[in-house]
């Protein structure tokens, strides 16, 4: 089946900070709106099948040397079990680069997003 | 594919609950809040639960007899599920007080048996002992050890002495009387009077505490092992819960090498340490190791003295629970099914 874009939400649905999960084609499927930027995950961690879009989005902590703690503005969402971080712009875990969440691609047209599914 | 879930937790909403099963002067005690033994000092920092355990009560994860049934055995197809106390529950035997421990103990038996017993028939049970006291331990096994749904008895790896120390007898005695395995799970380590988690003292933080509970695990083995225990209790069955199967093969070889040379030290011990292993300890299979080229994990597992001491485990509701639907991927349906549940059944004779 050829991916399209479905009509997922009212913009003004999930406002920054929430988030929607939505059946799309059979797919579940996570909307964040993450500081105004809307986001779409498969609910589903590529690592142990786990409801990856149930996880917590964080503030991710970077460190310049053994006990320092720097809290950058950049996200994450932090898998529900087992905690597995994940870079919000690429999937990517952000110890291994090897494997991805899934991510769609999202539009927002007239008030409504769409998510490439 | 049948399964049984050998490592399931579930605790008391409130500890109020045990009040039902207690007289003074414990009575007293509980209800002045006293019950916990003094934290290990290694909270984890991103809480112990994974997140979707919540019932729809908010209460805590594990609660919750009906919301365990349909969360963990209707969504993931489980036959039947051993539960066990939280760490925090096994850690009783970590008080200093050993009358107090027993009164808990006897209680948090009684509490199991009316609130996870009676609601679903799927739940089978650990008994819990306080260690302190192991003739009382004993007794506590005989007098609960015979209900159909108490599969096994449980202690934790935090203690003051390895477990084939003579001190402990009666507990293995009691067990293999009534054909009850005894399992032993990790992380009540460093609190009250048991030993610091390893034997270089307290970890700085939670991973290295998490990382290193199999350090506990083991010495329990290799003393089991070598003082002789399978030997006086010829038919007794050891589970080693959450500590994973990675560690096993390696120390079983350097304990065989070492037994050829020094058998004489310990001449009880009549084969190799490794063939006690295969015939009287278990393993659940939770945390299961994760080497990044997957191979590995069926070459550990080839490595194993037996392929019947695998017991699937998931370790619901907590945070590093392994999902059946994917843990095993790529393994033989014959392994398969001995894992999630020939080995179970065949152990604890369900």
């Amino acid at each position: 089946m050829t991916a399209s874009y479905q009509p997922i939400a009212k913009v003004s649905e999930i406002r920054p900070g929430d988030r929607k999960i939505v059946t799309v084609k059979g797919k579940e499927i996570g909307i964040f709106n993450i500081k105004g930027t809307f986001h779409a995950f498969l609910n589903r961690c590529p690592h142990m099948g786990a409801p990856l879009c149930k996880g917590l989005i964080i503030e991710k902590i970077e460190s310049d040397a053994p006990g320092s703690f720097r809290f950058k503005s950049e996200m994450v969402l932090r898998c529900p079990w087992h905690r597995w971080e994940f870079d919000i712009a690429s999937g990517e875990p952000v110890f291994d680069p090897s494997i991805r969440a899934k991510k769609y691609e999202v539009k927002v047209k007239n008030g409504t997003l769409y998510c490439k599914v | 594919m049948k399964k049984i879930d050998c490592d399931v937790h579930v605790r008391w909403k409130s500890a109020d609950e045990l009040a039902p099963y207690m007289e003074d002067p414990w009575l007293s005690l509980l209800k002045g809040g006293h019950i916990m033994y003094g934290h290990n000092g290694y909270p984890n920092p991103n809480g112990s639960y994974k997140l979707d355990s919540i019932p729809p009560d908010q209460s805590s994860p594990g609660t919750d007899p009906s919301f365990t049934a349909s969360d963990l055995l209707d969504q993931y197809e489980i036959n039947k599920a051993i539960l066990i106390g939280e760490s925090s529950h096994l850690a009783i035997s970590n008080l200093a007080n050993a009358d107090w421990a027993a009164a808990l103990a006897s209680a948090y038996n009684d509490w199991f048996v009316n609130r996870w017993f009676s609601a679903d028939k799927r739940f089978l049970g650990s008994i819990i002992v306080a260690t302190q006291d192991p003739k009382k331990a004993a007794e506590e096994i005989e007098r609960v050890g015979s209900h159909p749904q108490f599969v096994q008895v449980s202690v934790g790896s935090g203690s003051k002495m390895a477990y084939g120390n003579r001190f402990f007898e009666p507990i293995f005695e009691a067990a293999e009387k009534l054909n009850l395995p005894v399992a032993i799970h990790p992380f009540n380590d460093g609190a009250g009077i048991a030993n610091p988690p390893t034997s270089v003292g307290y970890p700085s933080h939670y991973i290295e505490f998490h990382t290193l509970a199999i350090n506990s695990i083991q010495a329990h083995l290799v003393s089991l092992v070598c003082e002789g225990t399978f030997e006086k209790f010829p038919n007794l069955k050891i589970v080693l819960i959450e500590a994973g199967i990675g560690w096993l093969p390696p120390l079983l070889w350097r304990l065989d090498k070492n037994w050829k040379g020094l058998r004489n030290e310990i001449p009880w011990v009549k084969k190799l340490p490794s063939e006690y292993a295969a015939k009287h300890v278990y393993l659940t299979t939770q945390p299961l190791d994760e080497p990044k080229n997957r191979k590995h994990i069926h070459q550990i597992i080839d490595m194993l003295p037996s392929k019947d001491m695998l017991l699937f485990s998931s370790d619901y509701p907590h945070w590093d629970f392994d999902n059946p639907f994917q843990v095993f991927k790529g393994f033989s349906s014959e392994l398969k099914s001995k894992i999630f549940y020939e080995n179970a059944a065949e152990l604890y004779g369900l």
